[in-house]
This record gives C-alpha cells, structure tokens and sequence, in this order.
C-alpha cells in the first residue's frame, strides 16, 4: 500500500534525501506564497458577512493547505538516492570454516551458511557485482569458491580475519563485506581496537548469523578458577562455571590424574546463563597436580568435549614472612598469633611496642632481626610478603619508613593488612600520610576519635563470599549461616569513605548502623586490607575451644594477603584465548625488588614426555625487568618451563612455570551462535545484522551500499497518488464545509 | 485474711516475681543474648581487672576479714595501684577500676585474664571447674595469688585439678618468657603480707618457700600462674605504705605486670 501511494518503498525513503528540482528563486517562492496567502484572506474578508470568523478561518486552513501542497508540487520534490554503479563494485562473502560451524540440526552451519551466499550471488541485484569469496577461521583465506570449504579451522578470530578480508580486498572498490558465521570466537572477541579499525575502512560489515543461540541439550565447563600456587596441605576453592540453557541438577568432579579429589553437586537452576558453583579441592603434598574438573548433566548431553577444562596447581612447599608491627599489648595482637602458630607455611614476626621505650619482638628467626625496630631499608622491608600494622600511630615511624611501607606494596606487590585500635586508623594519622593512598578507605582526621570499644556483628558481604578467604563452609548457605552464628567482635572503627576501587568483604552491625569492616583493593603491585575491628578476638574466647573459626578466619586472611605477593624472580606462563601459543613472561628484580637489566634471559620448555625446547625472551621495552616471548607449542599436555637469567654468560637466577595446553578444543566450546557479537561488528561499520529467517531486504542492503562507486539516482515524488489524493481531500472538504454553512 | 493485708500480700509477691530475675542477672552478668547492655555499653579499657568471686572451702567459712569475704582480700585497692601501675608503665590501655565475677560466670570470656586471692580458701564446684577449663583452653589466663603452707596448697589443689585433672602443675622454669617478657624476673624474693613491717618475716603457716608454678597448655603456654607461699595483692594494696619495702612493691608489680603482658602475647 505504501509503494502504491507513494511511488516508492519505506526502505527508499529511508535510504534516500528528498531534494528540490525546482531552479525558481527563493524570491519568486516567497513571492508566491505571498500572494496566495494574500488572496486567501481577502476573499475570506470579503464572505465575513456570511459566516463567523471561526468558520472562515477553517475554511482559511483548508485552503491554504491546499495552496501550499500545489507550491510543493511546483518545487519538483525528488528522492535523491546512492546506489552502487552497476559493473564496478566487488562484495566480499565470507563464511566462517571454522570447527564450530560443523554443528547443525538439519546439515551443518557451514552448509546452511554457503547455501546462503550461493543465493544471495544469484541475486539480480549482485549480477552486477563481483564477489570475492573468503574462508574465515583463525585467518581470512580467499577461495575461488566455496565448493571445497570444510568446518576444519581450530580456532574463530572474526576480528583479525575481517580486518585482513578488508586489507585484501580493497584493491578494487568494495561495497560490502558480508559474513556468515555462529560469532563462536575463541581469540578473545572484538576488542574496542578491533573495532575501530575496521570501522575505520568505511565499508559496511553485514553479518548473517548461523545456528542456534540456546542449545538446551548442551551444558559447557566454561570456565575454571584457582590459584595457581598454593601450599601443601591447602584446600583451594575453585570457582567454575558453567553455560546451560536449562534447568537441570548437575555434579562437579575433580581428578587429579585417576584420582578423584572432590565432588559437587551443582544445582543449575535458571533456563539459562551461567551458574557459579566453587569446588573446595584439598591438596596435601606438594607437586605440580594437573587437575581436571568436569561437570556431568547425563548422558544426552550433545557436546561432551566442553564438558571438562584442565588446569595445572603448583603446590609449593614455600615459606611466607609476614611482620605484624603493633603499637600496644592487646588481646586482637595474642590471639592472632595464637591462630597463626599452628600455620607452619607462614612465619609470622612481630615487633610489639610494651612500653614508651621498649618493643618485645616474637616470631624472630635471629637475634638480629628486627633489633633496630621497624625496618629501614627497602630490602629489609621487602623481605617479608606481607605487613600487618596494628593500634600504633603513624608517628611511631619516620616519614622515610612510611613511605617505604607505600613502595611495599606499590612496588615489591606485597600486602599490606591495616587494623584498627585507639592508636590505629584514622585516629592514628596514618590518613595524613603517604600511606594513606594505598588504604582502600579515605581515613578520618586523626582529630576525630573513630575508635569504639562497643560490640559489634560481623556479616558476609556478596563479594567477601566469593573469596575462599572468607569461607568457613563448601556451600554458600552452610558459610552464611557460620558467618551468621559468630558471636560479635569487641570493637569497632569507623573508616571513612571506600575508594572507588575498594571491596566490601564484611560489614559490620553496629550501634551506629552498618559500616564496612573487612575492605581490599588493589594498589599497585599488592594489595591493601582494613579490618575496621580490633576484636575478633572475641570469636575465639566466646566459641568452644573445638571452634576453629576463629584461627581459619585469621589463617586464610594471611595466607590470602602473602598468596598474592610476587616474589622477585617469577615466571608466568599463559594461553591466549584460541590456545595456539603460550606466552611466557619472566620478571626478575633484586632483593629491593628493582628491575635487573643487563641480564639475557632464555628459557628451557620441557614437555611431560622429556622433549624440550630453548627460547630465548625478548625484555619489555615499557617494563623494565620483564621479559617476554610466545612460545608455540607443538603438542598438547604438560609444558614444564624454567627461565634462566645470566649475566656475562654466568646464571644469576632462576624461575619455573608450568602450564597445560591443549591444541583444537576451543571450538567445541562456546558452541552457541553469538549474535551479540556479529551486531556490534555490523553496527560498527554501518551494516546490518541479519538471522537466517529474514534475509529478504540483503540485496537492497547491496543495492544501496554507501561504500565503494556509486551514483546518484533522482527519483521523482510529486507525482505520488498520495499527493492528488491529498489534494482532492483538501477540497472536498472545503466544498463540504461551505455548503454546510450556507457559505457558498 | 482481711482485704487490705491481702492485697498488701500481692502486691509485694508481684514485687518478688519482677526483682528477682533482675537480682539474679545482675549477679551472674547475664548470657549474650544479642544488644543486651553489655553489647552496647562502650568497654572502658582493653584491660579489665578481673577478681573471681569464688565460693569458700570450710576453712574459708571460718575465715574471712572483718567480714569481708576471702576473695576480697586486699579489695579494692590491690586492683586500683596495680593497674595505675599498668598504665604508666606499660602501653597496656587498662580500665581505671576492675571488675568482679564468679568461675562459672558467661561473662568471664570477655576478660581473658583474671585474678584470684587467696586460693587456699576457694572451693570451685563442678560448673565453676568447667567453665574455667574452658576458659583457660580458649585463651584465658589466670593468675592466683596469696596462698601458704600445706594444709592452703592442699586446699588449693583439690579444686585446681577439678579443673585440669590431668594436667601437671610444674614449676616455672627460669627462661620461661612469664619472667621475662618486659622485666627480667631472675631475681626473685619471697614478697609477703604487710604483716611483715610488724613481724619482720616474710612467711606465713609453714609457707617458708616462695614458689613460682604453672601450669600450660599443650603448645607450652603458661594458663595458670601459681603464686604460692608470697603475696603479690598485699604488696600492690599497699604500695602507699612508707613501711612496706619498695623492693617488694617493685618485684609485685613487676610479676604483675608480666603476668599480664605475657598473657597478652601469648
């Protein structure tokens, strides 16, 4: 009805500018609208006697409507439309080989994707054009057809391949790309780059998207999360996730080898998304331990190969030193090293100020540590991997050891754990300095006692019952109902206002209200806690002596806060997202933790069957005292690496890293069609996103491409049956009008 | 019964039934039952003097100072000048005044360290036993004190090991951090009554020797210091006394101090 009325269809009007023919004058335009307008209202003046002025300004409406769509008419309205030049544009077809698109209900993606193409070239509309054809998986591949394409690639990399169909391309005029692919990409996805880059080629991408975005019948191990590293005898939480798109009771499992360490039931209870389960995994001796997690939904699941993920743990038999310097004699200061001395991994030394002029040292692994006080120098202070700084004002210390404590978590990455006290916090000054950029909280002035000796509730946030430092039970119901059932702490402080990137783990009931009690952020290398109580103590002397929450509590915050210290020789070792290479970064610093330059660095990988290799890294020119280089395994398994540094042909140190890689099973993950993706790739450009069922207005998206040589096409409106319909409109009802006030 | 001494007769049972159950949570310090006063009362200190108001043996019966009870002894001005004492010779943030509780109080487990005098006299029954093994197992400390001869230990002991029957009571090895934590304790004298600056001897009963005991946890950490045949109360109680010798005091408050200390570092 719409072409009939006016000419032409919507999707014209929407691509085309409405243009005059008319070369008339501006002058002569408003000259003769002048007049009309002038002779309407003299002839209507000229009837006053016969109606009343609200009827003659009626009818004074109608006919100056009608005088002002004939001037329209006689300007010549015309659409003005750019259309690609017949014969001299190319379009880009590519379609996504990747391994993913051999999934299919009836045929593959792949089928359905090229059977697309095959129509879409038959198209009148693209006679006209030449097509390029393109096989997309980690790389862009120009074909002659796709006659022989097969789903082999194993890995998707839509954003490069795109990237480089673009580059390719562009010999000849292009007017648009379009892609046939599920949007399954296993490098990483679009990056905000990407993106800009390819929008920068000014040719529109249309996506078409193939297969399904909800498969219920298939349950997927996206992702596995731990440490790492850990210490013998730790029982590590492992976040896991999981995509389903039903409802459905499934079990996590844990192997270590043949050996089955753990076991979850998993209640997937939305239709769909991602479920967050944590798996507890003890781990007793010390070793690599590639563990495998899978998740088992039953037997009908359609892709088993996502169903389990391999990650290597090193459990490392490792010492953590941890200086606890505290201002008075305290119960919190007793019975923190009472739960501390059972954890042999952690030696725990404190420098306990008993006096104006005296300070009790515990913990000390010789007479001479800590004989001077609080340490000095930055390798002294840099030795320890965390630092706990209890009720002792800021004035106790130096302006050069207050910084120096800034450096130590800002630069050596180690952790520093603040608690309160009548001397702690804010109402120990300690917001009136350096350190006071590194807290997580902006401290009240030290003129403002925050300090209250008055009980208070401890309650788990959401985000401290993610972290296993804050876990006193598997289930998250089981862990809230412990947190709920600890009896209050002694004291409370008040913080002043979190930083933007500060975490609330616990909170605090207070008389006051509820305040944070446990904050963390991260603050350069390390991290920085306030435990805004000095009370916790509590829990232990109100909890039968059986009670062990109290020394968890205290023994997994340590361990958290000495786990993410970095030590001055490391080693990393990294898959990208499409696991095609390993990227090994090594850092090597003294023991003041500077950077070591002047040091060659290579490293030796060594797979689980001997076979090794020697690489060398290359040092990061924006990081001194990194070094770094991909290494491409040849085979899947167990990749041991050491990265040696030598100076003048001599080792000065040396760091080791493990990884597990698996070549070829990205692609039988994040199997579901990925329409997100392909939008924002199209919508970027200038495209449009298309599903498979509405694919009708694909050859006008050709027709009308702004990219590549186009013309201008004019197309008259005027003429438009809407137009004389209008018109004749606009009269009848004058006439109507008239005769009904007897003014004719 | 006439009308009028009937109602008389309600009214004051209707005053028994609301005063009793407010005397008796006065007196055992009530249980934690959530925002009751005590959580919300401000502490008036990181340290609180503790003095355990024991039940007395027969002999404590029979004992006691112008009818004060055992456990009282040297009250309340033992407690005032030691912890004065704390305060200006430590960086310990001491209440200004102590506390009072029973062995078998709720309440004992918000004060970790605790007092008790004259020890020869206490009687802790089978709830007071329990609730103090528990208290000290926790993290507790307890220091007891003024107790001499034979017949007192005797006493003393018979309730001790209702608490910890199968715990040793040993003595106090030199290099025992107690001794020496702030103040090296190496040199030690038995420090007695004020009875002294009558009498001029420093025992009492059959108590000629002073000893340092103890008994510890299983991680070697000393939960109960013995005090025995020597009177660290009277020496702190009187350390205002021009006649009492200031080397004793010294040594008192010393041991006191140390105790504490220890107790808070360990």
């Amino acid at each position: 009805m719409f072409e009939f009325l006016f000419n032409y269809s919507s999707e014209d009007y929407a691509r085309s500018e409405l243009v005059y023919a008319s070369d008339w004058p501006i002058a002569v335009v408003v000259a003769l609208v002048a007049i009309s307008v002038a002779g309407v209202l003299v002839s209507l003046f000229r009837r006053r006697a016969y109606a009343g002025w609200l009827r003659l300004a009626a009818i004074g409406v109608l006919q100056l409507t009608m005088l002002a769509l004939v001037v329209w008419v006689l300007l010549q309205p015309n659409l003005r439309t750019e259309r690609l030049r017949a014969g001299e544009n190319t379009v880009a077809f590519v379609v996504d080989n990747s391994a993913s698109m051999a999934y299919g209900e009836n045929g593959s993606r792949l089928s359905a994707a090229i059977g697309v193409l095959s129509t879409l070239s038959d198209d009148d509309n693209t006679s006209q054009l030449t097509l390029r054809h393109y096989e997309m998986s980690n790389s862009a591949l120009p074909v002659l057809s796709f006659a022989e394409t097969s789903p082999t690639g194993a890995t998707t990399a839509i954003g490069p391949s795109v990237k480089s169909v673009l580059l390719e391309a562009r010999v000849s005029p292009l007017a648009a790309v379009i892609v046939a692919s599920d949007g399954a990409d296993t490098a990483g996805g679009l990056s905000a780059t990407d993106i800009a880059e390819i929008a920068a080629f000014g040719v529109p991408v249309h996506t078409i998207g193939v297969g399904r975005a909800v498969i219920a019948e298939d349950i997927e191990m996206t992702e596995v999360s731990l440490p790492a590293k850990v210490l013998p005898g730790s029982t590590v939480a492992a976040r896991v996730s999981i995509r389903h798109d039903r409802q459905t009771p499934a079990q996590v499992k844990v192997y270590d080898g043949d050996d089955l360490l753990a076991v979850q039931d998993v209640a997937l209870n939305t239709d769909a998304g991602v479920s967050t389960a944590w798996v507890d995994v003890e781990l007793p001796t010390a070793g690599h331990r590639q563990l495998r997690f899978s998740v088992d939904a039953g037997d009908d699941d359609l892709e088993q190969r996502n169903n389990s993920r391999s990650t290597l743990v090193e459990v490392a038999n490792q010492s953590y030193k941890v200086l606890y310097y505290e201002g008075e004699p305290r119960w919190e200061y007793k019975f923190l090293r009472r739960a501390m001395d059972q954890d042999d991994d952690i030696q725990l030394a404190s420098l306990l100020r008993v006096s104006q002029n005296k300070f009790y040292r515990q913990g000390i692994e010789s007479p001479q540590q800590l004989e001077a006080g609080f340490p000095s120098a930055r390798d002294e202070l840099f030795a320890y991997d965390a630092l706990i700084i209890g009720s002792v004002e800021a004035a106790s210390l130096e302006p050069a050891q207050i910084e120096l404590i800034k450096e130590f978590v800002s630069e050596r990455g180690g952790s520093l754990l603040m608690l309160a006290g009548p001397s702690g916090l804010g109402n120990g000054g300690w917001g009136q300095t350096a350190v006071a950029d590194v807290l997580p909280v902006s401290l009240p002035p030290s003129t403002r006692d925050t300090f209250f000796r008055k009980r208070a509730l401890a309650e788990l946030t959401p985000q401290g019952g993610d972290l296993q430092m804050l876990r006193f039970a598997e289930s998250d119901t089981d862990n809230l109902k412990r947190w709920s059932e600890l009896p209050e702490v002694a004291d409370y402080q008040v913080t002043g206002n979190l930083k933007p990137a500060a975490a609330t783990l616990l909170t605090a009931q207070t008389d006051i209200g509820r305040i944070p009690l446990l904050i963390s952020q991260p603050y350069g290398r390390g991290h920085a806690y306030v435990l805004a109580s000095g009370g916790t103590w509590r829990w232990q002397m109100s909890m039968p002596v059986e009670d062990q929450s109290h020394e968890v509590f205290w023994r997994q915050l340590i361990r958290a806060t000495v786990a993410s210290a970095p030590e001055h020789v490391s080693l990393s070792a990294s898959t990208d997202a499409g696991e095609s290479n390993v990227h090994l970064r090594a850092e090597f610093r003294d023991e003041a933790f500077r950077p070591v330059d002047g040091i060659g660095v290579s490293a030796v990988a060594t797979h689980a069957d001997g076979s090794t290799w020697t690489v060398q890294l290359q040092p990061d020119t924006n990081e001194p005292g990194v070094y770094e280089t991909e290494f491409v395994p040849d085979e899947s398994g167990t990749w041991y690496f050491e990265a040696i540094a030598e100076r003048e042909g001599e080792p000065v140190d040396v760091s080791r890293a493990s990884i597990h890689f698996e070549t070829g099973q990205a692609e039988h993950f994040n199997i579901r069609r990925n329409s997100t993706l392909l939008q924002q790739l199209s919508e970027a450009t200038g495209g449009q996103y298309l599903e498979m069922n509405a694919l009708d207005g694909l050859p006008d998206l050709l027709r009308y491409s702004s990219s590549g040589i186009t013309e201008q096409e004019y197309r008259p409106i005027w003429d438009a049956p809407a137009v004389f319909l209008l018109l004749f409109m606009i009269k009848a009802g004058e006439w109507l009008l008239r005769r009904r006030w007897s003014t004719i | 019964m006439t009308k009028t001494s009937g109602n008389m007769t309600a009214i004051i049972g209707l005053l028994m039934i609301i005063g009793l159950p407010s005397i008796a949570t006065a007196q055992s310090g009530g249980r934690e039952t959530g925002r009751d006063e005590s959580t919300t009362r401000e502490a008036p200190g990181e340290f609180e003097f503790v003095r355990l108001a024991y039940s007395v043996n027969q002999y404590g019966r029979r004992g006691g100072w112008g009818g004060r009870q055992m456990w009282q002894t040297d009250y309340p001005d033992a407690e005032h000048h030691f912890l004065r004492g704390v305060g200006r010779l430590t960086r310990v943030e001491a209440a200004p005044r102590g506390r009072i509780l029973t062995p078998s109080s709720d309440e004992l487990f918000d004060y970790p360290w605790i007092y008790a005098v004259e020890v020869g006299y206490w009687h802790l029954g089978d709830r007071d036993a329990q609730n103090l093994r528990e208290y000290l197992l926790r993290g507790g400390f307890l220091m007891v004190d003024d107790f001499h001869g034979t017949w007192e230990w005797a006493a003393f002991i018979a309730s001790m090991e209702r608490v910890f029957p199968d715990r040793p009571i040993v003595d106090i090895p030199e290099d025992d951090e107690a001794f020496h934590v702030i103040y090296d304790l190496d040199h030690r004298i038995q420090i007695p009554s004020r009875m002294y600056t009558y009498s001029g001897v420093t025992y009492e009963k059959d108590g000629y020797t002073p000893h340092w005991r103890g008994i510890y946890d299983d991680d070697g950490r000393l939960m109960v210091a013995i005090n025995f045949n020597m009177d660290i109360g009277d020496a702190w109680e009187h350390a205002d006394w021009p006649d009492y010798p200031e080397n004793m005091t010294a040594l008192a408050y010393r041991f006191g101090i140390n105790y504490l200390v220890y107790a808070m570092t360990h």
